[in-house]
């Protein structure tokens, strides 16, 4: 017979699995999502500008580098000016060949023009390790031309560690912060969804301590 | 006139738009040339992933040196990358 899926007895069993249905908000993906407002907020006050995107593996194939490229160049004109070169691009590419996409060159070429004319630019990009391997050197060839003509543009850049190699040898100054589930964040966590649960009453403070104690055993083993 | 949204976070920055609601009303042309630049729209994928956020969670990086002198951006360009690491399981969506 089947057991039943989330039988309390089964707390001490529990995997990571637990997590991911309690869904913890404590991954790197999360912390871009966080850096990114954290850095919109500062551009109301400061001009800067804040762009970037998530790679995502059911996104692999669209997600070319003339795709964030141009995802890019999008997130910036749409705060001004349409640049002249810009428009002349898209008129053109319409007549060619029954309509032309935009080619990585180009648009590189306006990126660059379009951020050199910014007094800041910080482009994020989420987990690298969803990109296909083989676009990132081109990637992160872009993104040093980027920096070597624009040297205040900031680059945030998340991903499995296995990717620090490849970061490390485009940019060998890179800083790294590893991130890492805080024990803080995961109780505080703990404690705020136990205390949403729709059934509290049903629950005794000894299993309310082992759920706590449980996931945060677990997830120090991440 | 053409209503294009762009309620994702990624460009709500500057004095553009704050709120993620907002929808900026372009011209049919300037739709056009919004579609032409690419099919990708990073913002819908990052509202999607600030909904989830829990407050508080991560906020201790943006406290550290590390993070606060990448981003003043007085290194320049040497300086210009912050690469944040995560294990699996921690780089994911969700831990699994």
């Amino acid at each position: 017979m089947l057991r039943e899926p989330g039988s309390r007895k089964d707390i001490s069993k529990v995997s990571g699995g637990v997590l991911w249905r309690m869904g913890i908000p404590l991954t790197a993906r999360n912390t871009s999502s966080l850096v990114i407002d954290s850095l919109c907020d500062r551009a109301g006050e400061e001009n800067i500008a804040v762009v970037g995107l998530y790679y995502d593996y059911l996104a692999q194939q669209e997600q070319t580098i003339t795709n964030i490229t141009g995802a890019i160049m999008k997130q910036l004109v749409v705060r001004g000016e349409i640049p002249k070169d810009l428009r002349e691009a898209v008129q053109k590419g319409k007549k060619e060949f029954g309509g032309r996409g935009p080619r990585l060159a180009d648009l590189m070429g306006m990126l660059k023009i379009a951020i050199a004319s910014l007094p800041q630019v910080f482009i994020c990009l989420d987990a690298l390790d969803e990109c296909l391997p083989r676009r990132l050197p081109e990637l992160f060839e872009s993104l040093r031309d980027i920096v070597q003509e624009s040297p205040r543009t900031r680059i945030f850049l998340t991903g499995r560690p296995h990717v620090r190699e490849d970061v490390l040898r485009y940019f060998t100054e890179a800083v790294m912060i590893p991130i890492s589930p805080n024990p803080d964040d995961i109780r505080n966590y703990v404690e705020m969804r136990l205390n949403r649960d729709a059934d509290l009453e049903a629950m005794s403070n000894s299993l309310r301590a082992d759920i706590v104690r449980v996931i945060l055993e677990k997830t120090s083993e991440m | 006139m053409e209503s294009v949204s762009f309620r994702d976070g990624n460009t709500n920055c500057g004095n553009i738009i704050n709120e993620s609601f907002n929808t900026f009303n372009l011209s049919n042309e300037d739709a056009e040339i919004m579609r032409w630049l690419s099919p990708l729209e990073p913002s819908n994928r990052h509202q999607a992933v600030r909904t989830e956020r829990f407050e508080g969670v991560g906020d201790w990086l943006l406290g550290t040196r590390e993070f606060r002198e990448w981003s003043s951006s007085e290194g320049g360009a040497d300086k210009a990358v912050l690469f944040c690491s995560g294990n699996p399981g921690v780089g994911k969506t969700y831990l699994r």
